[in-house]
């Protein structure tokens, strides 16, 4: 079953249109829509994502397709046939393509087009039972091929900027503590020399000290 | 000049616009344009006396006449000097008092004023600046002398004639008492008033006059300069302006010139700089004579000269002026324009200091809002106080910053907003970008603005189907009028739909696209709420379009044999929520009876009679259940808004179910004993007009204001999400909010106040956009300039609001006690600013700017919510009307108060077209002729009246054969004659100039009672009903109170 539909533009995550009253039966979807749009920032950072992947987070999955440089995305439930949804993103995408396409790039607002909402909210009814006769005939249909589409976890996917950052992060934190331990070591070093003669320094005083007072007096 | 420098970021700096925004800074002259709001500032009296200019030097046109530049100052002075300062200043002074002083109205008194006022004229020099309709002009032309003798050629104000304030047509009226003047011998009172005269039409004389005043400078009396510098030698606060100083300077002289018997007010002058300032006031107030000797007012009043409305709401004008660059008045008012600079100052201001405040009403024709977005650059916003970028920011640093008005932070210009500053300080692509040109802009939000995507239109009905409903016809009436706005709904093709009736039950409707008629279920656990189906209750209209014309078509019939009288209105409502809470959106609730069943349900308790008077009187004002706000609160938290229809003959108690719309930013509308056959045409307009109105969604406004005053409290139908956040689900053109200041800190340093007021919503399209209106005002160092500044129509408006929510914890009597004591206490501080200068014991004197106070206060009291006691207004009818003056907007409110009456049969009788009907008359039952036939209107209902003795051909050619008869019965319906079609067609021309509401019309006959009685006698505000006073009475209460204690 289809819980969140959205579509943004890759080029700079500008979101165009969303399903309307979706995620009503899902109990935290301002969290997975921020998934959503992290995805998305990720996307128009121009991280080389394959055009169609399927992204599993908690007991839902992500599916989306990028075509034109517009991301189409799902959420289902896991058990959802990846083959309905991904034939529901194409759907969404022939029909989008066939009424925006020269506004597409135009576009200056977010969400100008959403207008589509009815469309996807027309198209996603269409999809939601499963056992429907026009479904278990498009799950049979053999041209339609989703095995080759890469499943992976939205930790892993969201993680991959995270971790560059992280490693960024730390090599700077290692350049500067390193140049905070060049000096350290550099101030233990005139410590221990100053330790090490200053005793020596000191007798040496009295005794030259005590010589020139002599010299002086006697 | 040195000295001069460290004030310039002081200034209230007139935006960039006017061409003079970088010599403010470069040469003292120019500065002056912007000082206006300053101006009042007393000068250091050392600087005063050495850099006195001989003219009575005001800015000068600044902005108008550029080719003033200013002349350095240096040199100033020395030219300056020689000539001598009463001739130059009385040549000329006195004109423009009489230029001000002859829009006050001509009072019966102002024979006795007279002298004195005259010589107050003498050295208007000060006021000017603050002056709201001559001010800015005045002020500028006096500051033109001081420029002439500097080195600009006289041609070069010609030059300068030709703005528009001061054609060139020359003034030699002007130059003949001029003579006169220099000996300041007494003949020059007289030849003043003539000056006066013949200026008045032709003010723009001015420029010559000053050129000949130049010429004339020789002949100046020495003698009368140390008077000057004696008047103003007292120490005086840091001066802000050398230039005004040349302004305070000159004043004197005139007055010292201008005659013998002023002495005694130069003396008074001499008290302090200040004083200049009230000066410019008197001229302002106005005055009542009400009879000489204290203990005889009776006799003294001449109603006939009361100061009355009749040209509707008047809007300040000054404050336009002042700053071109404020958003339009109908957005924002000020109750005055003019802020106090500390608490003392306005702890004895004893009006409400706020704002009225209409983010989204109808823009004037030729000032549409414009709409901007900055797609890639996000909105231009402060960093600290989330000011929107406005005309009033100023850019510095080359144009790589700019300087927050409000909290004048200094914040970096994102690159691809960057924009080059010429020399004047003004960024090149100025006339590119409305927002930095126009106090009223719309952005687009980006992303960040949005919670969600943006919903789309949504209305749900939720109608009461029991036996009255039907009774009354008012289910077919709404069915049918929903069924015909389906096509005019905003926000297609997404706009969602959805319907419940009840009664006993709750009965859901299936809308599904497919069906071929609408699936009925009916739910009758009224403990246990659910909702029978999870889709489909709601739906878009746009695909279901078919099925919802079904149910609207088939809704009459099915109900017609319901005899049920319950209303399960708790439930029903309950279940409504669910259906919306998803989305949130508009709910319409049709109830025509007491809520009788489950949650909510409510008890008869209007009746008693007994509870009024007491303690407990308040209680039935108030929602009983507190259900009715807890779900108000939920509606709210989901973005919805309720509008509450009642139509009941019954009692209904509106008091509760008015609270949904009160805290959802929605309306009552209530139609008592509604009928079809009369009341469907105000039902069918008003209805139309709620659903087909541009509607914002899902907004929240925010109000804010530069650093020293602060909002502290919001009156009008909202729920405040934070201390200063209104969340409100829907907002219109119709639906006006007010909102009190007051000051933090006990001195205000800054010279302008600015206000923003941002309005975030989602429209009909789908867009979300951010609405935000910016004005400056200054502020003031008097009580006086306050009182100038003031605007009655602001005032009213927050009176209003308070009065009513005062009713809802005190009784009707304390409410009205309180405002009346208000306005005593105000009228009483005015009286005292001139009480010493004027002896005016008999006299009632008031503001210019507040001469309809009083009358509008009187009227409030007689207005439907605060009138009498128990007999004098159905219960549900005060909550009803108190409900819908908390929305209204400035002028229908003013409207509501003292409605138009206007006399027609002689334009009935008359051939041709009537475009002169428009003349109002007092609203008194003088002004009815018996033989006449007139037109009340109120916005709310119009009610004509025919007179006794009206000619029986108009009569029958209007009502037709029975105009004999019981008018009870009678419609006015369109008949084939010249004077009923002209009759309808005044009554059309009144109903379009006021869409907001329909006005049902009602024949009354002369002397009908108890229906004239209703309609209009009891309109009539100015006369004496009941316990309540007359206006006369009122006045003469009014006076003896202020004087008191006085």
């Amino acid at each position: 079953m289809v819980k969140l539909t959205l579509i943004a533009r890759v080029t700079d995550g500008l979101p165009l249109a969303e399903g309307l009253d979706d995620g009503r039966d899902v109990p935290d979807s301002d969290y997975y829509k921020q998934q959503v749009k992290a995805l998305f920032k990720n996307l128009s950072r121009g991280q080389n994502e394959a055009s169609r992947m399927s992204i599993e987070t908690g007991p839902y999955i992500f599916h989306y397709i990028i075509e034109g440089r517009v991301c189409y995305l799902t959420m289902c439930d896991r058990a959802y046939p990846k083959k309905l949804a991904f034939q529901y993103l194409e759907d969404l995408k022939n029909e989008f393509e066939r009424v925006y396409l020269n506004q597409i790039e135009t576009a200056a607002r977010p969400y100008a087009f959403i207008k589509f909402d009815t469309f996807i909210q027309k198209t996603k009814k269409l999809y939601q039972d499963t056992r429907t006769q026009r479904n278990i005939a498009k799950l049979n249909d053999e041209l339609y091929e989703v095995h080759q589409i890469m499943t992976r976890n939205v930790q892993e996917v969201l993680g991959v900027g995270e971790k560059l950052d992280q490693v960024s992060q730390m090599s700077s934190r290692l350049t500067s503590e390193s140049r905070i331990y060049a000096d350290k070591a550099k101030d233990l070093n005139r410590q221990a020399l100053i330790r090490k003669w200053a005793p020596v320094a000191v007798v040496l005083g009295v005794v030259f000290l005590l010589f020139w007072v002599r010299n002086k007096f006697w | 000049m040195a000295t001069e420098n460290p004030n310039r970021p002081n200034y209230p700096l007139r935006p960039a616009a006017t061409p003079f925004a970088a010599p403010q800074s470069t040469t003292p002259f120019g500065s002056m344009v912007g000082s206006e709001a300053s101006a009042f500032r007393p000068p250091p009296p050392a600087s005063s006396q050495s850099m006195t200019p001989p003219f009575p030097s005001g800015p000068f046109v600044g902005s108008e006449a550029p080719p003033f530049r200013p002349p350095p100052p240096g040199r100033s002075n020395e030219l300056v000097r020689p000539p001598p300062p009463p001739s130059s200043s009385s040549s000329y002074g006195p004109p423009t008092a009489g230029f001000q002083r002859f829009p006050t109205p001509p009072l019966p008194s102002t024979g006795q004023v007279g002298p004195p006022r005259a010589s107050l004229a003498g050295q208007p020099v000060i006021p000017p600046p603050t002056r709201p309709p001559g001010g800015p002009v005045s002020f500028l032309s006096q500051t033109q002398p001081a420029s002439i003798p500097i080195g600009s050629p006289p041609q070069s104000i010609k030059t300068g004639q030709p703005n528009p304030n001061f054609p060139p047509p020359a003034d030699q009226p002007f130059s003949a008492p001029r003579p006169n003047v220099q000996p300041s011998s007494p003949p020059m009172g007289p030849s003043y008033a003539t000056a006066r005269g013949n200026f008045q039409p032709a003010f723009p004389g001015y420029v010559n006059t000053q050129a000949n005043s130049a010429a004339q400078a020789p002949y100046m009396q020495p003698a009368s300069f140390p008077l000057q510098q004696g008047g103003y030698a007292p120490p005086a606060p840091p001066a802000p302006f050398l230039a005004q100083q040349r302004g305070y300077a000159s004043g004197p002289p005139t007055t010292a010139s201008s005659g013998l018997h002023f002495g005694n007010q130069m003396q008074h002058y001499g008290v302090g700089p200040p004083v200049g300032n009230s000066q410019g006031l008197a001229e302002d107030f106005s005055s009542l004579s009400l009879g000489s000797v204290p203990g005889s007012f009776d006799t003294g009043l001449d109603v006939a000269s009361l100061p009355r409305p009749l040209d509707g709401d008047v809007e300040p004008t000054s404050f336009a002026e002042m700053y071109p660059l404020n958003c339009n008045p109908s957005f924002l008012r000020l109750t005055t324009s003019g802020l106090p600079n500390s608490q003392s100052l306005a702890s004895k201001w004893h009006l409400p200091l706020g704002a009225v405040v209409c983010p989204l009403a109808e823009a004037p024709v030729g000032e549409e809002v414009p709409v901007v977005n900055f797609a890639t650059t996000g909105i231009v916003r402060c960093r600290r106080c989330r000011t929107y970028v406005n005309p009033y920011v100023t850019f510095t640093d080359n144009g790589r910053k700019w300087r927050c008005n409000i909290c004048s932070l200094l914040n970096d210009v994102q690159s691809d907003y960057f924009a080059h500053v010429d020399a004047s300080g003004r960024r090149v692509d100025l006339d590119q970008r409305p927002e930095l040109t126009k106090g009223s802009v719309e952005f687009i939000a980006p992303a960040e603005y949005m919670v969600r995507p943006p919903m789309p239109p949504l209305y749900f009905f939720l109608i009461d189907v029991s036996i009255s409903a039907v009774k009354s016809g008012m289910l077919e009436v709404m069915a049918q009028t929903i069924k015909s706005c389906l096509d005019n709904l905003p926000g297609y093709p997404r706009t969602q739909i959805g319907f419940i009736t009840y009664d006993s039950t709750i009965h859901f409707y299936n809308m599904k696209s497919s069906l071929m008629q609408p699936q009925m279920m009916v739910v009758s656990d009224l403990d246990d709420i659910f909702v029978p189906l999870p889709d489909d209750l709601l739906v878009n209209l746009s695909e279901s379009r078919n099925v919802v014309e079904a149910f609207l078509d088939s809704l009459p019939l099915m109900f017609q044999d319901n005899m049920n009288v319950e209303s399960a209105f708790g439930p029903a409502l309950k279940a409504a929520f669910m259906v919306m809470s998803q989305l949130g959106g508009k709910m319409l609730i049709f109830q025509n009876t007491l809520p009788s069943l489950g949650v909510g349900r409510l008890r008869l308790r209007g009746d008693d009679i007994k509870v009024y008077g007491t303690d407990k009187e308040h209680t039935l004002r108030v929602p009983e259940d507190p259900f009715y706000k807890q779900m108000a609160a939920d509606f709210t938290k989901y973005q919805i808004a309720v509008n509450v229809y009642a139509f009941s003959d019954k009692y209904t108690d509106i008091a509760s179910l008015g609270t949904l719309a009160k805290y959802t930013g929605g309306q009552v509308y209530y139609y008592p004993s509604f009928q079809s056959s009369i009341h469907k045409d105000k039902l069918r307009h008003e209805l139309a007009r709620d659903l087909t109105r541009e509607t914002a969604w899902e907004a929240v406004m925010r109000i804010r204001c530069g650093k020293g005053v602060r909002f502290t409290s919001y009156h009008g139908n909202f729920m405040l999400r934070s201390t200063d956040l209104l969340a409100l689900p829907a907002v219109d053109c119709d639906k006006a909010y007010a909102a009190q200041l007051s000051l933090e800190e006990t001195l205000l340093t800054t010279q302008t106040v600015y206000f923003q007021v941002a309005l975030l919503y989602t429209s009909s399209s789908g867009e979300r956009r951010i609405r935000v209106h910016t004005a400056a005002a200054p502020v003031v160092a008097e009580l006086g300039e306050m009182y100038r500044l003031a605007d009655t129509g602001a005032i009213v408006s927050l009176f209003s609001r308070l009065a009513i929510e005062k009713t809802l914890s005190y009784k009707l009597e304390d409410a009205r006690n309180a405002i009346q004591l208000r306005i005593v206490k105000a009228l009483r501080e005015y009286r005292n600013l001139f009480s010493v200068q004027h002896r005016l014991s008999g006299r009632m004197i008031y503001p210019e700017s507040l001469k309809f106070l009083p009358l509008y206060g009187l009227a409030l009291f007689k207005s439907t919510p605060l009138r009498g006691g128990y007999a004098d207004a159905q219960l549900d009818e005060r909550c009803a009307a108190g409900y819908t003056m908390m929305a209204l907007p400035v002028k229908k409110l003013l409207k509501l108060l003292y409605p138009n009456l206007v006399r027609v049969d002689d334009s009935l009788v008359k051939t041709g077209e009537f475009d002169n009907i428009t003349k109002r008359l007092p609203l008194t039952a003088e002004s009815l002729d018996t033989r006449g036939l007139y037109i009340f209107d109120n916005g709310f209902r119009f009610v004509v009246w025919f007179g006794r003795l009206i000619s029986p051909d108009i009569a029958r050619n209007l009502i037709g054969e029975d105009f004999g008869g019981d008018y009870s019965k009678v419609t006015l319906t369109p008949r084939d004659n010249e004077q009923s079609r002209k009759l309808m067609k005044i009554l059309n021309k009144f109903r379009e100039s006021d869409p907001s509401y329909f006005q049902l019309c009602h024949i009354v006959r002369q002397g009908e009672q108890p229906r004239e009685g209703f309609f209009l006698l009891t309109n009539l505000i100015e006369d004496q009903i009941g316990g309540a006073n007359g206006y006369a009475d009122w006045i003469l209460q009014l006076h003896r109170q202020v004087q008191q204690n006085a």
